[in-house]
């Protein structure tokens, strides 16, 4: 069971309260035209699939409905890292 | 020959109330027990010692443990509160009325016909079936072969009452044996909240079996003691009847409590509900002890032979001696001890053989001061007695003449197996220790302490100090400072660890059961061996090892120590099996809890429910209850549709929308925002105005469409989908707050907030009037696709005037609580105009006439706006939007493409899903190019017609295609989706 502190409302959160997001820091192509179609359809399609620290976004989704970033080991599914989308807040990860 | 020995009962039993006694029946046979007996010791006492049939040979087993680690005690349990076709009768705890029955042998468990199956023994071998009935194919034969194996029946039952609990606490203790009550000793006072959960009714665990004295008193008064004392304090929560199923990550546990009422005196009782905890914890302290492990020899799945814990177990706690005359067989220090506590209840211990040629230790000793028989470097090498023990054969270990010993129980410890299946389920990988001959945790997961026997070879001393020393850990961690506490005073006897002995050298292997409860024997492991299958896992699914419902937690160590002896391996190289949760098979229902039938999901009603309930209405569940059609139009429903269709497009027809989604989206960036979703121009859309549109995921295809209102400037009314309705407002959500943050909108999901009401017909313009809404009701004032605010009876309304059905049509808005009443009141004032109430089914055949698609049907995963003729306003819109660029993939502009069209029929019928045949083709099957999405008959044109998606279809106009359904082909002409109306003189009436 993952557990992670939303950064926006401050409550401690179970997977089941919240809603995973996939991977974060995808970047939309702007403008859409400017790249190839190998470009954009890497954009759409490609993911690292990491193992190990993963930057990801998760929405709290029962509660206070703000989107985050996490850094979480998919191994461990240990929480490292969690953000506020403009980057300002970061929460410690220990409860 | 003397009568078979059986169990009865002895004084004594930590664990049973004398004064409280119960009633059960076994095999119909009623039956004597007492409060706090499982059903496995109520059994014993009551002399019954055959208990179920072997799963492949029918072999007469017995109880062989005394909880869930019990391979055999297999019973169908019927009590109170619920019925249950196969649980382990350790885990079972008596009840007055208690109704119990063995599960496996026909016609009885005493005389069982499959035990013929023995005579064939030595040719069903592992894998016997799936090599035997290879011709022509396995399915043939499985019917026949899987009927007469399984345990117990099915039938349909009440759940049992459940609850659920979810909480957070610092410490969570497992296992209240003396290591896990010593850390929570130490843990009193620290301002730490503590759980301490244990399977059994009350603390003390080994406590309760063993003669150990702690502070000068028997170990489990002072269990009992220490259990009042954590009840006293608030920190500590003890959840007695509690087994600990599941670790997962982030220390996160499920913990299955069970509440029993005995009942007594008449009153019957059972397992009256459970509780399924999802606890959350900071630190762990596991304590779960180990379990016995068996020996294996020739014939050791008599009835008789069973685990020595067990029958510590039995004697300790409940009172029970399985039979008068013990032998015990161990390898270890813990067969002395099971024999000295056997000699204190006043039964005979026949032998103690002990495979270590000359063991030393104060155990050891002890027995021998107390005149108890030992043969050292000895082995039991055979036992007699079918349907029950009555003497094993014990020769010296290497070989040697056999000496004949009686005995009706033969005790087994072949050393102790660590239970640490929970730190197992958080991805720990045992490792074997050689010194104690038992797999061990190498490391643990975070905030984790393993103490007492789960760590490893351990002793009642050692318990007490880990406890100790966990507890200190954790205070200092946490800054609770050290503790003041006496520490226990302890008299035990110290035992040294097992000698390597997994099973008896001399012997039949065919007759050496390794798992008791699948048959799997040393045979079948040298088989599986000879034919390649050395990996411990596909060991398991080859002769299904340990893949019975006790989940091989006797038979999963010898086997592994058997196949590395026959492959030459250490035991640590073979490793072990993956152990999964939950720790024990729990009850669906206490997962489900309330989540059944109709609080599985709510039903979700619309604001005039009880209007429709009146109208006669045959509800459907489209994610809200929606009329599907009314009986007030007809006794049938294709004659009420019928009915409802013609008042629509002769008169007028009612249709409550108010599911359609409704998501207000505000601010200076409103059109902006909302431009970059759909595929037309929103920057145009004028206050007042609608506009149909379709929106894509940003690969191109369309997820939903709509109408877009434009309430005023910054001010926009978006309209998705019914089922659309929650999803498209998160979507809207996520790019705004991850994309687009800098975009001033406010995003307001309000589709319950308003009852939304459609009237729809050449006479809906005059119904409106007559609600005085005081707007100019004209077509040139209040065009198709036009919005306009207003009041009714003084209520605020949104009166939008756009068409699914290709009528002149409103859609009438007022705030949700005045939903019914607008309904009653347009029904009322409709009545001189013919209206009728309208069901989802007549709905949706208007909108096909009209040809107006629905997503999710006439669309699919693939669908892209020039497949369904919105290319040309794609091509128009200059800005960007989701999904454009993936429009100018080659996918997108491929000449293979389905696009959606019409077909209508002569004679025959048309189905959704019928598949459009190639043009070549002559019959199924064959290739096909597309499919019908939506079909019905349709009264206007007086013949079937549909709508699909067929390759090149807009290129195909008036082709006749062949289509396939359902074993039949029928012909249809591909035209235009609109099939009524084309010029929309009546949608602008």
């Amino acid at each position: 069971m993952i557990v992670i502190r939303c950064p926006y409302c401050d409550e401690l959160r179970h997977e089941e309260e919240l809603e995973y997001g996939g991977e974060a820091e995808i970047v939309r192509p702007a403008p859409p035209e400017s790249v190839s179609d190998e470009e954009w359809a890497a954009y759409l399609y490609m993911r690292t699939n990491t193992k190990g620290h993963h930057h990801e976004q998760w929405c709290c989704r029962a509660g206070c409905g703000q989107w985050f970033k996490v850094v979480r080991d998919t191994v461990s599914h240990e929480v490292h890292e969690i953000l506020r989308f403009d980057g300002t807040f970061s929460h410690p990860t220990e409860e | 020959m003397a009568a078979r020995e059986t169990g009865f009962r002895l004084d004594g039993g930590c664990l049973i109330e004398r004064s409280k006694p119960l009633q059960f029946r076994f095999n119909g046979k009623p039956m004597l027990g007492f409060k706090g007996d499982t059903l496995s010791s109520a059994l014993l006492a009551n002399g019954v010692g055959l208990l179920g049939r072997s799963f492949k040979y029918h072999r007469p087993r017995g109880i062989y443990g005394a909880g869930l680690e019990d391979p055999n005690a297999m019973v169908a349990v019927r009590d109170a509160y619920g019925y249950e076709p196969a649980l382990r009768a350790g885990q079972v705890r008596l009840a007055e009325g208690l109704d119990a029955h063995t599960v496996t042998g026909w016609p009885s468990v005493d005389f069982d016909i499959g035990a013929l199956a023995q005579l064939g023994m030595r040719f069903m071998k592992a894998g016997f079936y799936y090599k035997t009935f290879m011709w022509p194919t396995w399915g043939l034969y499985e019917p026949y072969i899987r009927k007469p194996t399984g345990f117990g029946s099915a039938e349909p039952v009440k759940p049992r009452h459940s609850e659920q609990r979810h909480d957070i606490c610092d410490v969570l203790i497992i296992g209240g044996g003396v290591a896990g009550i010593t850390a929570a000793c130490g843990l009193l006072g620290a301002g730490l909240k503590v759980v301490l959960a244990d399977e059994q009714p009350r603390l003390g665990g080994a406590l309760m079996r063993e003669g150990v004295t702690i502070n000068g008193r028997p170990g489990a008064e002072w269990a009992v003691e220490q259990q009042a004392v954590f009840e006293a304090a608030d920190e500590i929560d003890v959840l007695t009847d509690t087994v600990v199923t599941g670790a997962y990550e982030g220390n996160f546990f499920t913990l299955l409590q069970s509440d029993h009422d005995a009942g007594g005196a008449g009153q019957a009782g059972g397992l009256r509900s459970e509780r399924l905890w999802k606890l959350h914890a900071r630190y762990v302290v596991l304590a779960t002890g180990s379990l016995d492990r068996p020996l294996v020899f020739e014939d050791n799945d008599r009835p008789g032979v069973m685990l020595s814990s067990a029958v510590g177990r039995f004697v300790g706690e409940y009172g029970v001696a399985p039979g008068r005359t013990v032998g015990i067989f161990t390898n270890n220090d813990s067969g002395h001890l099971t024999a000295l506590s056997l000699l204190q209840a006043g039964l005979h211990v026949s032998a103690i053989i002990d495979t270590r040629l000359a063991p030393e230790s104060p155990g050891v000793e002890a027995t021998a001061a107390a005149g108890i028989r030992r043969l050292s470097g000895a082995e039991v090498v055979g036992t007699s007695g079918y349907k029950g023990l009555r003497s094993i054969d014990v020769a010296p270990v290497g070989g040697g003449a056999a000496e004949r010993i009686d005995c009706s129980v033969l005790a087994l410890s072949g050393g102790r197996t660590p239970l640490i299946h929970l730190a197992t389920h958080l991805g720990v990988k045992p490792v074997f220790n050689p010194e104690s001959g038992e797999f061990i945790c190498p490391y643990v997961p975070d905030g984790w302490h393993i103490v007492g026997d789960a760590g490893g070879f351990s002793s009642f001393a050692k318990a007490i100090n880990d406890g100790l020393e966990v507890s200190a850990v954790i205070r200092t961690t946490t800054g609770a400072g050290p503790f003041s506490w006496d520490v226990p005073k302890l008299s035990a006897l110290e035992s040294a660890p097992s000698a390597a002995f997994w099973k008896s050298n001399a012997g039949n292997p065919a007759r050496m059961w390794v798992d008791l409860q699948n048959d799997v024997t040393v045979a079948d492991i040298e088989l599986a061996v000879r034919e390649g299958y050395v990996s411990v896992e596909h060991l398991k699914r080859y002769t299904t090892l340990g893949m019975g419902t006790d989940q091989g937690r006797t038979s999963n160590i010898n086997g592994l120590a058997i196949l590395a002896g026959l492959t030459g391996r250490d035991i640590g190289d073979v490793g072990t099996t993956t152990f999964r949760p939950p720790y024990t098979a729990v009850r669906l229902s206490a997962i489900a809890h309330i989540r059944q039938n109709d609080i599985y999901r709510p039903r979700r009603r619309m604001p005039a429910h009880d209007a429709h309930i009146a109208g006669g209405a045959v509800f459907e569940d489209f994610g809200w209850q929606r009329p599907d059609w009314y009986h007030a139009n007809g006794a049938d429903r294709e004659t009420a549709v019928a009915a409802e269709m013609v008042a629509v497009r002769g008169a007028v027809g009612l249709f409550d929308g108010s599911p359609l989604g409704k998501i207000e989206v505000t601010g200076p960036d409103a059109a902006t925002f909302l431009d970059r979703f759909y595929v037309s121009n929103i920057m145009t859309l004028k206050p007042g105005r609608i506009r149909y549109s379709v929106m894509l995921k940003e690969d191109g295809v369309i997820f939903d469409d709509g109408v877009l209102t434009c309430i005023d400037e910054g001010y926009y009314l978006a309209g998705p989908s019914s089922g659309n309705a929650e999803m498209v407002a998160s979507w809207f959500e996520r790019w705004r707050q991850t994309e687009w943050p800098a975009l001033e909108v406010g995003i307001a999901p309000v589709t319950s907030n308003w009852a939304s009401v459609a009237i729809a017909g050449p006479r809906a313009r005059e119904l409106l009037a007559k609600l005085n809404p005081g707007v100019d009701l004209s077509s040139t004032a209040f065009p198709h696709m036009s919005y306009r605010e207003c009041r009714l009876g003084g209520v605020a309304a949104r009166i939008s005037r756009v068409s699914f059905t290709g009528e002149l049509q409103y859609e009438i808005s007022v705030p949700a609580r005045y939903g019914h009443d607008l309904v009653d009141q347009l029904m009322g004032e409709g009545e001189a105009l013919g209206i009728q109430m309208v069901g989802m089914e007549a709905w949706l055949r208007l909108r096909l006439e009209k040809g107006y698609l629905h997503v999710g049907s006439d669309t699919n995963g693939r669908t892209t706006p020039g497949d369904i003729g919105m290319g040309g306003i794609v091509e128009r819109k200059i800005a960007d939007f989701i999904g454009k660029r993936s429009l100018s993939l080659a996918f997108s502009g491929s000449d293979e493409r389905e696009e959606l069209v019409g077909l209508h029929a002569g004679q025959g019928r048309l189905a959704p899903g019928g598949r459009i045949m190639a043009p070549d083709a002559v019959s199924a099957p064959c290739v096909t190019e597309g499919y019908i999405t939506s079909a019905c008959y349709s009264p206007s044109l007086g013949k079937d017609i549909g709508l699909a998606l067929i390759e090149r279809g807009r290129s195909r106009m008036g082709e006749t295609v062949r289509i396939y359904d359902n074993g039949g082909v029928v012909e249809a002409e591909i035209c235009s989706p609109v099939f009524y109306d084309p010029d929309n003189e009546r949608l602008r009436a």
